[in-house]
């Protein structure tokens, strides 16, 4: 009896995932999300964070990185989610009929989703210093690579405009 | 009128919209982009075909194996279908594909291994043919579904955007593969009224994927407009943010 309770709860499980995939792709929207960079400088400070393991006592030092993942998760977050919305545009344009065009977008999709898959590994690092706040794992190693991320962005555009498309020109 | 009655009507529905979708397949030649899904629908209408004329005509043991063994070829149809399905989702993205094809073949192996210890756990109460078949059976939707849900979850989390034929045709297949999983599991262990009762949602879930498919299928897919492009002073920001992120 518990298999078939397994089983059924897993399936309804399911249903309920492909309900919201329909729900989030008919609300999805391809937008860029902002960045506030004062903030997300104080939060990605490890000196900061090793003043505050030195000044306060465990518990609260705990509790206060605990806050400080939970928002940088957001930020790693919004910049997957950009990553996201790159690798979607440069997608549209692989079919460009201009092959100079469809090798940039080629680019600049392999770039971008680089730099997505390193969000996720940052956000697993991130989740497990959630779980064991004395830990101190290097918040993100994102590819170096994410500067010829912007330049391929650049050139893509610029070779977008000599063939009258829009696309962004630079990230 | 009884559920035998409307689950009977549901099905001739059924047989109608498939054929529906088999004509909006073969005109819109959808073989060439989806050649797995083409086949999983056409061989669909040919079961129904098939299974239709040997219900109407109570000829019970040639319907039963009749019946498993399309059932069989379904179900490798459709893990055919999800294999197409996970190529074309990657196949724009060289940098995941290995990673993802990895990640896909141990998801696919421990589905293996849990349906294996589903079997084993519920062989025990198996005293005949049927009984066993509808165990494999229910195994392998275990295998297929797990393989769907896995799909959906690695789309999010690698943050893939879905092109509008293969969403639809892995939501129409991931619904359908649900109910069957649940009415195989269930049939086995409820009262006779209940049998009625699944075998009607069984026949409403196919009738929705069909309608799934169809829509889908026929549906331009949105392009991308210029308002989805991002301004350039959000890129900046964007970029310096990153930028940030790599220098820490």
């Amino acid at each position: 009896m518990i298999i078939i309770s397994v089983v059924i709860t897993l399936a309804l499980c399911a249903v309920a995932l492909f309900y919201m995939a329909v729900r989030g792709r008919r609300h999805s929207e391809n937008k860029f999300r902002n960045v506030d960079l004062s903030a997300f400088r104080t939060l990605m400070d490890r000196d900061d964070e090793l003043f505050l393991k030195k000044s306060l006592p465990r518990s609260k030092f705990s509790h206060l990185k605990r806050q400080r993942i939970r928002v940088m998760m957001r930020y790693v977050a919004r910049i997957a989610s950009n990553a996201s919305a790159v690798m979607q545009l440069s997608e549209a344009a692989r079919t460009s009929p201009a092959p100079e065009v469809a090798q940039a977008a080629a680019q600049v999709t392999e770039l971008a989703t680089q730099l997505r898959l390193q969000c996720v590994v940052a956000l697993a690092k991130l989740s497990v210093e959630y779980a064991i706040p004395a830990m101190q794992l290097t918040p993100a190693m994102l590819a170096p690579k994410y500067q010829s991320l912007r330049d391929n962005l650049r050139i893509l555009g610029d070779l977008q405009t000599q063939n009258a498309i829009p696309l962004p020109s630079a990230i | 009128m009884d559920l035998q009655t409307i689950t009977h009507d549901i099905v001739i529905a059924g047989i109608g919209v498939q054929a529906l979708l088999a004509i909006a397949i073969l005109l819109k030649k959808c073989w060439r982009i989806y050649p797995a899904f083409s086949a999983y629908i056409l061989f669909g209408l040919f079961e129904s075909a098939i299974l239709y004329p040997l219900h109407r005509e109570n000829w019970n043991t040639a319907y039963f194996y009749t019946y498993w063994i399309c059932e069989a070829i379904c179900i490798f149809l459709g893990l055919y279908v999800v294999r197409e399905i996970f190529i074309q989702m990657f196949e724009p993205y060289p940098a995941l594909r290995r990673l993802a094809r990895v990640v896909f073949r141990i998801a696919v192996a421990a589905l293996v291994v849990s349906a294996c210890f589903l079997v084993n756990m519920q062989s025990v109460d198996v005293h005949g043919l049927a009984k066993g078949i509808s165990l494999a059976n229910e195994a392998a939707r275990l295998i297929e579904l797990g393989s769907i849900v896995f799909l959906f979850l690695s789309a999010s989390v690698f943050g893939l955007h879905w092109r509008q034929g293969i969403f639809g045709i892995a939501i129409g297949l991931g619904m359908l593969v649900a109910f069957e999983l649940a009415n195989n599991t269930l049939i086995w262990h409820v009262s006779k009224t209940t049998i009625d009762a699944l075998n009607l949602a069984k026949g409403i879930a196919f009738l929705t994927s069909l309608f799934i498919w169809l829509g889908y299928l026929i549906v331009p897919e949105r392009l991308t407009s210029r308002a989805d492009v991002p301004r350039q002073d959000q890129l900046e920001q964007w970029n310096q943010a990153v930028a940030e992120l790599i220098s820490k």
